[in-house]
C-alpha cells in the first residue's frame, strides 16, 4: 500500500494544504498505481452523485396518496375561486411563451446544469461545490421569458402571481417578508386547470453584527 | 411565467428590497438541500417542507441579527436537524429510494443501456445501504458540495474525523462497484 492513499481522496476534494497538495501530485506523476486510485475514487464519486439525482427524480415522480390529491384539488379550486374574485386584472402570457420556454431548456447554461457530475477518466481535481449548477442570477433588464425557474414545471402555459402573505392571511400569521407565488396553468379551453401556492421569501433585513 | 417582475394589481412594492439576494440564496441551495433530504430517506413533500422550513429559520436568524458566516453549513445543519426530528421515517436512509422504484436512468438511453444503468445502480445501491449511517451523511453533504470543516460543523464531530470517514466511505463504494 503506497503512503500517499490515505491523502488521495482529500488532494481529489481540494482539502490538503498546498504544500501536501504539492506533493501528492508530485507523487502522481510517479505513481500509476495512485494514478489508477485517484481516477476510480473520481469515477465513483461522479456515480454516487448521479445515483442522488437518481434519487431524487425518483422520489418526485411518486405521487402524493389519493387523499391528498383529493384536498389538494379541492384547495386548488377554492384558492381559484378566492382569485378570480380577488384580483381586478391578471397578467396572461403571450402565446410565443412555449417557443421562448424551449429556447431557454436548450441553452448551453440549463445543459450544463442538468447534466450530471462529470466521470471521465482523466483525472479532473474539481471540488464538488464547483460541480454544483450553477446559480441563474436574474437579470433586472431581461424579459419575463428569460428569467424562467429551471425547476418549474415544463408543462403548459403558466401565469404567475406574485400574493402579499397579507392578503390571505391575518395580519401576524405569516412571518415579515413571505409571499405566496400561485403558478396557474391554463388548459387549452381557456378553463384553469392547475393551480399551486408556494411561500416565498421576498427580503432579508441584514443587520451587521458590529456595533 | 412573469416572475416577481411582472406588473401586478397587488401592492408589492415593499416586497422587493433585497429580494434578488434572497431569491439567488434560494435557487442556489433549494436543491441540493432536497437532494441531502431525499437521500437521507425523507419523502419528495418531506424534503419540500423541511427546507421551506430552514429557509424561514435562516430568514428569523438573519432578521435577528444572527451571525452571516457559512449561511450554507447553517441551512444544512437546521435540515440535518430537522429531517432528524422526523426520525422514524428518517430511519429508511437510502431504503427509500429502493432498486425497484429507481427511475432515474435517462429516458433517452437505449433500452440495453438503461438496463445497465440501472445494474449499476442496483450495485451502488447495495454498496451504500452497507455504508454506516455517519459514512453515508458525509458522502451526501460531500456531494453537496459542502467543505469537509462544513460537514463536521452540520453532524458535530471533527473535521479529521469527517476526513478519514470520507476516505473509508469512498473506498468501500470503489471496492465494492469494482471501480
Amino acid at each position: 500500500m503506497c503512503e500517499f492513499s490515505g491523502k488521495l481522496i482529500a488532494w481529489l476534494d481540494c482539502e490538503l494544504p498546498a504544500e501536501e497538495a504539492a506533493e501528492v501530485e508530485r507523487h502522481l506523476e510517479s505513481c500509476a498505481e495512485c494514478r489508477s486510485c485517484v481516477e476510480a475514487y473520481n469515477r465513483v464519486s461522479g456515480e454516487f452523485d448521479a445515483y442522488c439525482d437518481a434519487a431524487m427524480a425518483s422520489s418526485a415522480g411518486r405521487g402524493a396518496p389519493r387523499w391528498a390529491q383529493v384536498a389538494a384539488a379541492a384547495g386548488a379550486v377554492a384558492a381559484l375561486v378566492v382569485l378570480f374574485f380577488a384580483m381586478p386584472r391578471t397578467r396572461v402570457e403571450p402565446p410565443a411563451f412555449h417557443a421562448q420556454q424551449a429556447e431557454v431548456a436548450a441553452s448551453p447554461a440549463i445543459v450544463a446544469a442538468a447534466a450530471p457530475a462529470s466521470v471521465s477518466p482523466t483525472i479532473q481535481r474539481v471540488h464538488r461545490r464547483q460541480a454544483i449548477a450553477p446559480v441563474q442570477i436574474q437579470d433586472a433588464n431581461a424579459t419575463p421569458a428569460q428569467n424562467q425557474n429551471a425547476y418549474l414545471p415544463p408543462d403548459g402555459p403558466m401565469i404567475q402571481i406574485a400574493i402579499p402573505a397579507d392578503e390571505m392571511f391575518p395580519p401576524g400569521a405569516v412571518p415579515e417578508g413571505i409571499h405566496f407565488v400561485a403558478d396557474l396553468t391554463i388548459a387549452a379551453d381557456g378553463s384553469a386547470a392547475r393551480l399551486r401556492l408556494r411561500p416565498r421569501l421576498t427580503s432579508f433585513e441584514r443587520r451587521t453584527t458590529q456595533p | 411565467m412573469s416572475g416577481d417582475a411582472a406588473p401586478l394589481a397587488l401592492p408589492l412594492s415593499r416586497l422587493s428590497t433585497g429580494a434578488c439576494e434572497a431569491t439567488t440564496l434560494y435557487r442556489e441551495l433549494r436543491k441540493p438541500l432536497l437532494r441531502y433530504l431525499v437521500c437521507l430517506g425523507l419523502s419528495s413533500d418531506e424534503a419540500q417542507d423541511v427546507v421551506q422550513d430552514a429557509f424561514l429559520s435562516l430568514h428569523r436568524h438573519l432578521a435577528s441579527g444572527g451571525s452571516q458566516e457559512n449561511i450554507r453549513g447553517w441551512l444544512f445543519r437546521v435540515a440535518h436537524n430537522q429531517a432528524r426530528n422526523r426520525q422514524n421515517r428518517y430511519d429508511r436512509n437510502f431504503s427509500a429510494a429502493s432498486d425497484s422504484e429507481m427511475d432515474g436512468v435517462s429516458h433517452e438511453a437505449t433500452p440495453e443501456r438503461a438496463v445497465l444503468e440501472k445494474e449499476k445502480f442496483q450495485q451502488l445501491g447495495k454498496a451504500i445501504r452497507l455504508l454506516t449511517v455517519s459514512e453515508r451523511e458525509c458522502l451526501l453533504l460531500r456531494a453537496s458540495g459542502l467543505r469537509y470543516r462544513e460537514i463536521g460543523e452540520v453532524l458535530g464531530i471533527a473535521t479529521s474525523t469527517v476526513n478519514d470517514t470520507v476516505d473509508r466511505a469512498i473506498k468501500k463504494l470503489a471496492e465494492k462497484c469494482n471501480v
